[in-house]
């Protein structure tokens, strides 16, 4: 029988073979080669590059090269959006690997956010824990902690160290034990489709009654389109770290068990492939 | 960065109150033409407010300028444009590279609780300036908080709505300065637009400045 700890090193070891090809219209001095990675779901885009940065970099010339940034499929890539993510919104439904399109010019001003430094990653990363604090302990524990341990967080997720993360962000899991779970569930739904980014609200664990909220009692108060069968079949999945989880699932478990170390959980609402 | 006082009573404001702040607000603003609007999202029904406006960036603020903000002596960096008579005392003629456009919006951030103030600014060529070139238009008073943590105050995020980059005051602090001032007095949280009270001290960090008629906004005096 599978331990709940288990699920928690199956989304932190998650991998998705990518292949990183060279925009067409970049100036090179030769051809470039295509790079094959295989990126962590948990990180970010801009934090786990530098090796494809330097492998396109080799065949540029300097003045060339301005900040990189990505795109799939013409759509360009928010880098501040966990890999997982990017990947289940918009190319779970196709053959791996995923190929991604490397640009060093024209940075897409209107679409994506500036990532001039790991600065602007670590804050963005922070921002996100602290928020979803707010929700889960109206900023109680994140707050109480010290910023050694802040920096423990986001060293843990820069270097891939299950342990040294886990070992602060326990914390962040925890709850009163007169409670059943957190005061709001820190969670973000995004569809491909809509020109909203995500949708996020305030939405309890646990009903009055005491039962416990699942994932669909969220989905039919949040985003009931993502549910509602239409024809009598179901046109959409509703995807998380590249799974289906049951819609009879605990909110709160899913929200210890399978959030990102942002500790948000990020759902996505896709078409169903029929095939 | 602390997000809230240990020990002490906070203030938050719910999306209800902050919507109906909001009308009374964007209703003073028609009385007095300052240009702010509601917009409201196509699919969900919330929604924020927003002003767009124009300011030309000077460097050298001729000393008579002072006078003319009467809500605020200490130097600007930002001349306003609707005022014709700055015109003629701005040093020189300005080129179009330096009018800058700012857009304004306010959000409700349910997860702090708080209004969030979102902008962004671009040159009228559609250059949009960079975080640093926003860092160094910041008020000269504030300047040393942002050399301490400029992560903690402005940064660039993505519009929860229209999905855009924008920059955003930080809405960690918010609360600090919101209750010191609400604890003052306790008839002054029934007769205080909040709206007013929050946006006429986190905007000017960011060059948006409210006209003093808005103090005598009160919830009494909307229908």
């Amino acid at each position: 029988m599978t331990d709940d700890k288990d699920v928690l090193r199956d989304v932190w070891f998650g991998r998705i073979p990518t292949c990183f090809t060279l925009y067409q219209d970049e100036i090179t001095e030769r051809e470039a080669d295509p790079y094959y990675l295989l990126l962590p779901r948990i990180s970010y885009l801009t934090l786990v590059t530098d090796k494809v940065k330097k492998h396109f970099q080799k065949v540029m010339r300097q003045e060339e090269v301005s900040e990189i940034w990505f795109e799939y499929e013409g759509t360009p890539l928010k880098w501040h959006y966990p890999i997982g993510l990017l990947f289940d919104l918009h190319a779970s439904n196709t053959a791996l690997p995923w190929s991604i399109t490397v640009h060093f010019k024209n940075f897409p001003e209107k679409d994506l956010l500036h990532c001039h430094s790991k600065d602007v990653i670590e804050a963005h990363f922070m921002a996100c824990i602290k928020e979803a604090d707010a929700l889960k302990h109206k900023s109680q524990v994140i707050n109480e902690m010290q910023k050694k341990d802040h920096k423990q967080l986001w060293m843990g997720l820069q270097n891939d160290k299950f342990e040294q993360f886990w070992a602060i962000n326990r914390k962040l899991m925890e709850y009163p034990p007169e409670d059943n779970g957190f005061r709001y569930i820190p969670f973000r739904i995004y569809q491909a489709t809509t020109e909203r980014p995500f949708i996020q609200k305030l939405f309890r664990p646990i009903a009055s009654g005491g039962q416990l909220h699942t994932l669909g009692d969220l989905l039919k108060d949040v985003c009931p389109s993502a549910i509602t069968p239409e024809d009598g079949e179901q046109k959409t999945q509703v995807m998380i770290h590249g799974i289906e989880p049951m819609l009879e699932t605990p909110i709160q478990w899913l929200s210890e068990h399978m959030s990102y170390p942002d500790n948000f959980l990020h759902i996505s609402i896709i078409p169903r492939p029929t095939d | 960065v602390s997000c809230s006082m240990a020990g002490e009573e906070v203030f938050f404001l719910e999306e209800k109150r902050f919507k109906q702040y909001c009308e009374d607000f964007v209703k003073h603003s028609q009385q007095i033409g300052d240009g702010w609007e509601w917009r409201t999202s196509k699919d969900l029904g919330d929604g924020y407010l927003s002003k767009t406006h124009f300011q030309v960036r000077n460097r050298h603020i001729p000393p008579d300028l002072k006078e003319k903000n009467n809500d605020n002596t200490e130097q600007m960096l930002f001349a306003h444009v609707e005022e014709p008579s700055d015109d003629s005392q701005a040093a020189g003629v300005c080129s179009t590279e330096e009018v800058v456009r700012y857009e304004y919006h306010v959000l409700y951030s349910s997860s702090y609780q708080v209004p969030v103030l979102y902008f962004r600014a671009c040159f009228l060529d559609g250059r949009p300036l960079t975080l640093d070139e926003i860092w160094g238009s910041v008020h000269a008073s504030y300047q040393a908080r942002l050399q301490e943590g400029p992560w903690d105050t402005i940064t660039q995020q993505e519009h929860p709505i229209l999905g855009q980059p924008f920059f955003v005051l930080h809405p960690c602090r918010t609360n600090e300065f919101i209750s010191a001032v609400l604890r003052g007095s306790q008839d002054h949280r029934r007769h205080t637009n909040y709206i007013t009270l929050w946006l006429s001290t986190v905007g000017p960090v960011v060059g948006l400045n409210l006209p003093l008629s808005y103090a005598k906004l009160a919830p009494e005096q909307s229908t």
